[in-house]
């Protein structure tokens, strides 16, 4: 048997173990590790399992995973969320769906500080749900807007996905963030258009609520000040080169456990629930790092990478078309795969086909994150869906049936659908931030 | 009892890597704001990697027991219940045979590590010790597996005597 074709019977190995639930990072490691054996021998195997692992976890640059999950999850059980959104309410809680306006501002706002979708659909829905229901909103738009306010958390720096790229692929993590804050921006816009245009048509979806006078409105931008701080000196570090992403994630964290503690707003709970759960993710993260590398490696001596690369590149067909075909698998494969494991686990294929056809690998990175972060309000897996659906759950005496918030999410996938397409069509929105600073 | 002291262990490990976590964050920064005055900890940049190491090392038992790792629900979500603990008990079957591999090498080349006696580059400190502290984890880890296929196991049998 030809390597390649080797390499094609590992694939379809893989895909099948998918299906039996076992953890994505040990089916990668495990088809990774007989493959390569099988190719080159066992003790090189043997040699590749110890070598890798260690390396791997040891390694400076990875560090950066463990201290931006403890920045997240200190932001996450410290209250800043609620300042946040009362900033936003304030501000746009009179007009038609204003609350939803906030909640989904509030969303992009907290994404600043946390990288992950979940967390930051949980910490909103536990804020603006009981809100929106106080104003007789639709519950539909309710739950919609929070579940889907929640993606922006992946793509608005610092987002673990883009790290997890950036190191996989050798790029800058600090062009990788600043590229992700206009692409973040122009989906909270068009989540915001979304809900005026949905309120339009049903007004009685988001009545209006409270109006605050201007002394109020401006008071509560300070809520927002400290988070600006952090975000600021976490991202402007890492770019004017103070810091190492590293260090500016151990900063940010710090930044955020020493406005905690002087608002007197994190429990000893609190601290103990964000040191476990950042355990949690980051072992998580790490290992589906392990088990790429070690899957990548098996590519590599198997060459599919390459001769994929090399087959499209002879294609006579236009490049835009490769790719278009290239993240419609990240669109199907995010359905059904955490974003993170599909990355991790994809990279190492597409990405020398993306080299090859000159796509910018900036402009790859924040547009895979972007479609594969539909998966987190998309059936069946959904996991932001259901995330707000274990909020109300707790949160309301009566549950939001489960269809109905999936019918709530609609209308923000397409406008999500309608932000990744102004992205293909001016990759100058991702690309221009990084070029200017790099 | 064997579940009580792998319980504790395991919950030992989980409190190292925590402070290791914790550790990390304070060292960085106070390497950060001492650069500010020229006085910057010495080889700070490896001891967060070998940090790094702790944490895994400390969160591998918990995460696995916890069920943190991602995996694809579509299909087993249809299965029958005793056909979803019959393809969990052989995946984790596999997963131990994996782990089971990783852990032995890990402590060989810790021995070669320690045979060499090669050390960091900066701080000169022998990089065997942070081998072992992760094969440790890495064995802590195979063993949590072991216990999580018998608890499998006896949940069949109540399954099927019922």
């Amino acid at each position: 048997m030809s390597p390649t074709l080797i390499g094609i019977t590992g694939i379809v190995i893989m895909l099948l173990m998918f299906l039996t639930q076992m953890p994505v990072a040990f089916v990668m490691a495990f088809v990774g590790f007989i493959g390569f054996s099988y190719v080159i021998d066992i003790n090189a195997g043997l040699a590749l399992l110890s070598l890798e692992v260690y390396e791997t976890l040891a390694s400076y640059d990875l560090s950066t995973i463990p201290l931006f999950i403890l920045m997240g999850q200190l932001g996450f059980n410290s209250g800043i969320s609620k300042r946040l959104y009362e900033a936003g309410y304030k501000f746009l809680g009179n007009i038609r769906g204003g609350l939803a306006m906030a909640t989904v501002s509030a969303c992009t706002a907290f994404g600043a500080v946390c990288g992950s979708s979940p967390a930051t659909a949980a910490t909103m829905a536990t804020i603006g749900l009981p809100e929106m229901r106080r104003y007789n909103y639709d519950d539909e738009l309710a739950t919609g807007s929070v579940a889907s306010g929640g993606s922006i958390g992946m793509i608005m720096p610092p987002s673990v996905v883009l790290i997890i790229y950036g190191i996989l692929t050798q790029q800058s993590i600090g062009a990788l963030f600043v590229a992700g804050i206009f692409p973040a921006l122009l989906i909270t816009l068009l989540f915001i258009l979304c809900i005026y245009i949905r309120c339009t048509i049903s007004p009685d979806q988001g009545p209006p609520g409270e109006s605050f006078t201007w002394a109020q409105k401006l008071k509560s931008l300070l809520g927002l000040g400290e988070t600006l701080a952090v975000f600021a000196l976490v991202i402007v570090g890492i770019f004017v080169g103070l810091f190492t992403p590293t260090e500016a994630a151990a900063v940010g964290a710090f930044g955020v456990l020493l406005i905690a503690l002087f608002r007197r707003q994190l429990t000893w709970k609190g601290f103990v629930d964000s040191i476990l759960e950042t355990l949690r993710t980051s072992c998580m993260v790490m290992m589906l790092i392990v088990g790429a590398v070690i899957l990548s490696k098996f590519l590599a001596v198997t060459r599919i990478p390459f001769e994929i690369a090399g087959w499209v590149s002879g294609l006579d067909i236009p490049a835009v078309l490769v790719m278009s075909v290239i993240l419609i698998i990240y669109l199907i494969g995010g359905c059904f795969i955490d974003a993170l494991a599909f990355v991790t686990l994809t990279v190492p294929i597409f990405y020398p086909v993306v080299q090859q056809l000159g796509y910018d690998p900036i402009w790859f990175g924040v547009m895979i994150v972007m479609i594969t972060q539909m998966g987190v309000i998309t059936p069946p897996i959904g996991i932001n869906v259901y995330v707000v659906y274990g909020v109300a759950q707790t949160l309301f005496a009566r549950t939001i049936p489960l269809e109905k918030i999936f019918k709530g999410v609609l209308p923000f996938l397409i406008a999500l659908i309608a932000g990744v397409v102004i992205l293909i069509l001016f990759p100058q929105i991702i690309l221009f931030l990084p070029r200017l600073l790099y | 009892m064997i579940h009580q002291a792998l319980n504790r262990l395991s919950n030992i490990m989980k409190v190292i890597g925590g402070i290791a976590l914790v550790g990390m964050m304070l060292l960085t920064v106070v390497d950060v704001i001492g650069r500010l005055f020229q006085r910057p900890i010495f080889g700070s940049v490896e001891i967060v990697g070998f940090l790094a190491t702790i944490i895994v090392a400390g969160a591998l038992p918990y995460t696995y027991r916890i069920g943190g790792h991602v995996g694809v629900e579509i299909l087993m979500q249809t299965a029958s219940r005793k056909t979803q603990i019959l393809v969990r008990i052989a995946t984790r079957a596999l997963t131990l045979f994996l782990f089971g591999l990783i852990t032995w090498q890990m402590f060989l080349h810790a021995g070669e590590l320690k045979q060499i006696g090669e050390v960091s580059m900066s701080l000169k400190f022998p990089t065997y010790y942070i081998a072992y502290i992760l094969g440790f984890g890495l064995l802590l880890f195979a063993v949590t597996i072991i216990e999580t296929i018998c608890h499998d196991i006896t949940q069949l049998r109540k399954g099927s005597s019922k």
